[in-house]
């Protein structure tokens, strides 16, 4: 496999609406801002990947075709991923295939969508009709009927850790997940839910989903982010600053939640880690990664990402919100966009939007966010049905 | 710009194309219509996507054919690692068999719930609901199905509960849901 870098990352607003702006013209700015970034000419590139999730949000099928064509990028090859909120991660890692293949030299990764377009006239708002557009990613026949909705998949799952770990995590470590990663967003210019909000406020907003409520959960948002991945020798030669994509792990689990053995951990974000681990040669992940952005559609979904990726004992990913270990002062910094909570899920954009901001760190450009020591950064990406699917991205600095 | 058109006949006639009373159109588009606006403002249109379907169960067939004509709960067994699925599998993903049918007590054990309080649509009348993964007695695996119950904050993790049908049945999932067993 030829090493693959990234020389050009970009990222639009992050809004819950761009009434002035359809999926296609987001994915046109976002396409100029990369190429910017990169500082390359659109000639450069070889192939295309486009994450976009929802067909129901885009109000059309194969969106992806026409994206290629709004941005130019005719008649290059390109194709679309949809591996649901792991879109973003996926698209990348289907990048990453097309340049260590040698297929490409030069790769856009695009990821778009507007999910607000969708109205429920009964209501006077979009979420209930968001909603079915998500839903009907669950299994039409034994699991959509039932009404249970994403938020339920990670609720199910928390409830289960919680039967597992005595309780944990506590309703109040999750508080602090939302605290930590709605206050990171404030220093995020592209960030939808940039807010400073007290455990207590988190813990007394109405219920969404038992155990989570209003602030525990991700928003909907609008919005697209690309990054260009490079051949070794390309990338050399345009960038001055290349990322290193060292690690990739991927796995989609069992769809149907009652296949699993068991349900208080993400099996498919275990796999992944360990692949992802095992790639970029990390043995001990919690003093070898120096930064990460990981999955927190949920807040308690985060505190099992500390567990899946390895981060802590299973069970005890609570500590590390309770012992400061992931604010961005801490060892281990997780969010510092703010997250999904925090930045926003457009979901083919997510995966993409978290890459970007990991870049930014160990390029040392991330303005007011910028850790100090950044040498080497994790991805996580989950979704699908049931979040079967996990990428896990490892990106490093020239270097390191 | 002001509208040149007639409103009035434009909700109608929108109304009619989407199926949403003509009050809810002229509610959320009568801004567009009665404020005047430049030209290149963003014009926001009502629209649906419809599809209709005559599906099949194919070789799941018999499990809804026995949930709608007789009350009956089945499982599907393979005949090889014995493991028995509900929902049914026509194979075993794990041996590769043709699975058999077995009939199920319909009783069951609670592994992990959540309490739905915001839901699509299609079910907002319904919250809050309590919707969790039941291990039937007698099969391997875990379906996911509602928990009628009067005080949704009851539910617990390790509750027995029993199939219950619908007076009327359609021949889909929710023609049955569960019940707390009283222990």
């Amino acid at each position: 496999m030829r090493k693959v870098a990234i020389i050009g990352a970009a990222t639009t607003p992050f809004k819950s609406r761009w009434l002035d702006k359809t999926l296609y013209e987001l994915a046109y700015d976002v396409t100029k801002a990369v190429l910017a970034d990169a500082g390359i000419v659109k000639d450069r590139v070889d192939s295309c990947v486009y994450g976009i999730y929802n067909d129901f949000f885009a109000r059309q099928y194969q969106p992806d075709c026409l994206v290629h064509d709004y941005i130019g990028m005719a008649p290059r090859p390109a194709m679309r991923v949809n591996t649901g909120g792991a879109t973003g991660g996926s698209a990348i890692r289907a990048g990453i295939a097309e340049v260590a293949s040698g297929m490409a030299d030069v790769c856009l990764v695009l990821g778009a969508e507007k999910c607000n377009d969708c109205f429920n006239y009964e209501a006077g708002t979009t979420t209930p009709e968001v909603l079915k557009a998500i839903n009907y990613t669950a299994d039409l026949t034994y699991e959509f009927p039932t009404g249970r909705t994403a938020a339920s998949v990670f609720a199910l799952a928390i409830i289960a850790h919680q039967g597992r770990y005595n309780g944990l995590p506590t309703k109040e470590q999750m508080a602090k997940v939302s605290v930590k990663n709605h206050r990171n967003a404030v220093k995020n210019p592209v960030a939808q839910s940039p807010k400073l909000l007290t455990v207590e406020e988190v813990l007394n907003a109405r219920m969404i989903s038992y155990p989570f409520g209003f602030y525990d959960n991700c928003l909907y948002t609008e919005g697209a982010a690309a990054v260009i991945l490079a051949a070794e020798d390309v990338a050399r030669k345009l960038c001055p600053k290349p990322v290193w994509v060292t690690g990739v792990g991927a796995a989609l689990d069992w769809a149907f939640l009652g296949n699993r053995p068991n349900l208080y951990e993400f099996h498919s974000s275990r796999e992944a880690a360990v692949k992802a681990y095992k790639m970029a040669g990390i043995t001990n992940p919690r003093r070898e990664i120096d930064l990460a952005e990981l999955h927190d559609a949920f807040t308690g979904t985060e505190i099992m990402a500390y567990e899946d990726c390895f981060f802590c004992e299973p069970g005890e990913g609570g500590k590390l919100i309770d012992e400061e270990v992931v604010e961005p002062w801490g060892e281990l910094p997780v969010n510092l966009s703010g997250g999904l909570i925090g930045c926003g899920h457009a979901v083919g954009a997510t995966g993409i939007m978290q890459t970007v901001e990991i870049v930014l760190h160990l390029r040392g450009e991330a303005g007011e966010r910028q850790i100090k020591e950044a040498r080497r950064g994790l991805v996580q990406s989950i979704g699908g049905i049931a979040n079967a699917w996990t990428v896990v991205l490892i990106l490093e600095r020239e270097g390191k | 710009m002001a509208t040149k058109i007639d409103a009035e006949k434009w909700y109608r006639r929108n109304s009619e194309r989407i199926g949403v009373p003509v009050e809810l159109v002229k509610k959320y588009f009568r801004e567009e219509f009665e404020t005047a606006k430049p030209a290149d403002a963003p014009l926001e249109i009502p629209d649906k996507i419809e599809i209709f379907y005559k599906y099949t169960y194919g070789r799941q067939s018999r499990f809804f054919r026995e949930i709608r004509e007789n009350k009956r709960l089945y499982g599907a067994r393979c005949p090889k690692c014995g493991k028995v699925f509900c929902p049914p599998r026509a194979g075993c993903p794990h041996c590769y068999q043709d699975t058999e049918w077995i009939p199920l007590e319909g009783t069951g054990t609670l592994m992990t719930y959540t309490i739905v309080y915001f839901s699509n649509s299609a079910f907002v009348r319904k919250v809050p609901f309590v919707c969790g993964y039941i291990k039937l007695d007698g099969t391997n695996f875990l379906m996911i199905q509602n928990v009628y119950m009067e005080d949704v904050n009851k539910a617990r993790v390790g509750m027995r509960v029993k199939v219950h049908f619908q007076e009327e049945r359609d021949g889909s999932i929710t023609d049955l849901y569960f019940v707390p067993v009283d222990e």
